[in-house]
């Protein structure tokens, strides 16, 4: 993750959020148990103030570029909240912070238990008021959500409430998932998260981006990063405390990048459409009638016509495939009808070349699960490929068979140039090309890339082997209909749906 | 075929519709061409046509436009046409499901060509 990668190391950020978390921990004790200062509102506010300074001199050593920023954030959030600085100091500008959201949220959260500890000692001395409803976590300018041991809400803040636009007191007490339908951009979610850190840990910090909150008729698209923070042993029964960063402006922009290239691809599509149709006219007109050039001619235009249509698509599903946009229907289908319809299609162009597809389908193969325009495009692609790179060569293998481990393998060889060594790690890199190696390797970089996505949601992996001069071969497995089944849920249509990225829904119950 | 099927082809491209005019007509088929949404919805609902080829981006009304207004139940009997939308455009996929399920058929005019589309419409059980 972006953030992330400011940290100079994975290490010195872990130590800073222990020895941050210990700081406040500690000092929430030293504040509440030695009664250092009474504990009204602005008294707890002075104190938390002095909690990321305090923070600051206690690591003098600590690089100030990381400490600096989020620091300032808290301190800003905290002079934000505090009654007799409110009016003047402005809520800070939290989409800036450059340190990890993981910290700010385990800051929250500590803030978070200072305030309820505070009420606490506050309703001990009989004064009625509410201090944490009121105070940090209401008034906190990022919406705020906290959950028990059963994913229940145990409290909303305000801007929570207004970020989702639901009444806090329709919410309390209801379960976050069925309040909040959210996807993630893979199959770590919220909920598998949550399932590991009860069964492993004490307590740990997740966070993710791109969270998309689904839409209903009334309620826009909500896109944001998700900061957690979960700890078994908490008094307070709050067992997780989730903290959301909006970017829904910043991340529907990209979203309307690919309306862009959907809007291209139409320009794109209209006149391929017309050169298509135009060929077949002519070859309809003129078959059996023209000279053998001619005819060769004619099949050139034709494939090429056919290559670049493909090559469109490409350009298509590499945005899906960024955009999550990317779905699949998976449906038992016959995989030799299918190896056979790829062979067919990719025909006219090997032919053109001078090759031809030599293919071989073992017997017996059991049914898989696929979605079909998809992994034909990912054999199209792999032959594609494979007539670029074949030199001189003029053929090319196509083969499926079962492997040992009941896998649907199937490959496509040539026998062209081979792949160099130093090329071969980053093949399935979009738009990956070595300077050096260019006019070997030519190509844009997108249909490998594009493959192994495509592969990678039906549950299956990608491979390569090649030696200079010898040629490549591709190959690529599926699982077996009935083993997918088994482990995917079906929806009532009987088929399974998956993105690229193994876009699944939140929970369990939502999982399509 | 037993009895000549009609065919409504709703396309503003003239290179488009001439291209399969000519193969649906060389097919046997009767084929209308219209290019307006407005007019091409108003001939639709005459129900005399068994096939309807919709282009979802056409001038007045848009092909969602008309392709709503022929799945209304204000339109009592429903029409008999199936209804196969034609076009280049790709969708959001939550806005192509709701398509597929409104239409009987969706095919993506590049992917196809003219041969490939009587093919396709050769298939449709009526």
């Amino acid at each position: 993750m972006e953030y992330l990668r400011k940290f100079t190391g994975q290490v010195r950020s872990r130590l800073f959020v222990v020895l941050v978390v210990d700081n406040l921990i500690f000092l929430a004790d030293w504040v509440i148990t030695d009664k250092l200062l009474h504990l009204s509102g602005i008294g707890l506010a002075g104190a938390l103030i002095i909690v990321p300074l305090l923070s600051l001199t206690l690591l003098p050593w600590l690089n100030t570029r990381y400490l600096a920023q989020p620091t300032k954030l808290i301190s800003e959030a905290i002079m934000h909240i505090a009654p007799e600085t409110a009016d003047t100091v402005p809520s800070p500008k939290l989409e800036s912070a450059s340190l990890g959201k993981e910290l700010v949220s385990t800051m929250v959260h500590q803030l978070y238990q200072l305030a309820t500890l505070a009420d606490e000692q506050a309703k001990a001395k009989g004064q009625p008021n509410d201090l944490h409803k009121n105070f940090i976590a209401t008034v906190l300018p990022l919406p705020l959500i906290t959950l028990d041991t059963n994913q229940t809400i145990l409290f909303a803040n305000k801007a929570a409430c207004d970020y989702l636009q639901v009444h806090e007191v329709d919410i309390v007490g209801q379960n976050f998932y069925s309040v909040a339908d959210m996807a993630f951009p893979d199959d770590q979610t919220l909920d598998s998260w949550l399932k590991d850190a009860k069964a492993t840990k004490a307590t740990a910090i997740g966070s993710w981006e791109r969270v998309r909150l689904e839409v209903s008729e009334s309620r826009p698209l909500r896109l944001f990063d998700l900061a957690a923070y979960y700890n078994k042993a908490n008094p307070d029964h709050i067992e997780t405390m989730l903290v959301l960063f909006d970017h829904t402006s910043q991340y529907s922009q990209d979203d309307q990048a690919i309306s862009f290239i959907a809007l291209s691809v139409h320009e794109l599509r209209t006149p391929l459409t017309l050169l298509r149709g135009y060929i077949e006219a002519f070859e309809d007109e003129f078959a059996g009638k023209l000279s053998p050039e001619m005819n060769d001619f004619m099949f050139k235009m034709s494939a090429s016509a056919q290559q670049l249509t493909a090559f469109v698509n490409n350009i298509l599903n590499v945005a899906r495939v960024d955009d999550d946009q990317l779905v699949l229907q998976l449906h038992e289908e016959n995989w030799r009808d299918i190896v056979r319809s790829a062979a067919d299609n990719m025909a006219l162009r090997a032919h053109v070349r001078g090759i031809t597809i030599e293919y071989s389908v073992a017997p017996n193969l059991p049914t898989v699960g696929v979605d079909r325009v998809s992994i034909l495009e990912v054999i199209n692609n792999l032959v594609d490929n494979a007539i670029k790179y074949s030199g001189n060569s003029k053929k090319i293998r196509l083969s499926t068979y079962l492997t040992s481990d009941g896998m649907v393998e199937t490959t496509v060889k040539d026998f062209g140039v081979g792949i160099p060594a130093n090329v071969m790690p980053h093949l399935f890199t979009k738009f990956y090309r070595d300077h050096h190696n260019r006019a070997q390797i030519g190509g844009t970089g997108l249909g490998l890339y594009l493959s192994k996505a495509i592969v990678g949601a039906h549950g299956g992996q990608v491979w390569v082997k090649s030696k200079l001069g010898e040629g490549s071969t591709f190959g690529f497995t599926l699982m077996p209909y009935a083993q997918l089944a088994a482990e995917k849920k079906l929806n009532d249509n009987g088929e399974i749906t998956r993105s690229a990225h193994g876009w699944i829904k939140n929970h369990s119950l939502y999982r399509r | 075929m037993n009895q000549q099927k009609k065919v409504l082809c709703i396309e503003d491209e003239y290179f488009i519709s001439e291209l399969y005019v000519r193969a649906l007509t060389k097919a046997g088929y009767s084929v209308t061409v219209e290019s307006d949404g407005k007019r091409a919805l108003d001939l639709a609902l005459t129900d005399q046509f068994d096939i309807i080829l919709l282009d979802l981006m056409i001038p007045t009304l848009t092909g969602f436009d008309v392709l709503k207004a022929l799945r209304s139940p204000d339109n009592n009997p429903p029409l008999h046409a199936k209804v196969i939308i034609t076009t280049n455009l790709e969708q959001r996929e939550e806005v192509r499901e709701d398509i597929e399920k409104q239409a009987d058929g969706y095919l993506v005019k590049a992917e196809i060509t003219p041969r490939e589309l009587v093919e396709f419409l050769s298939h449709i059980d009526f």
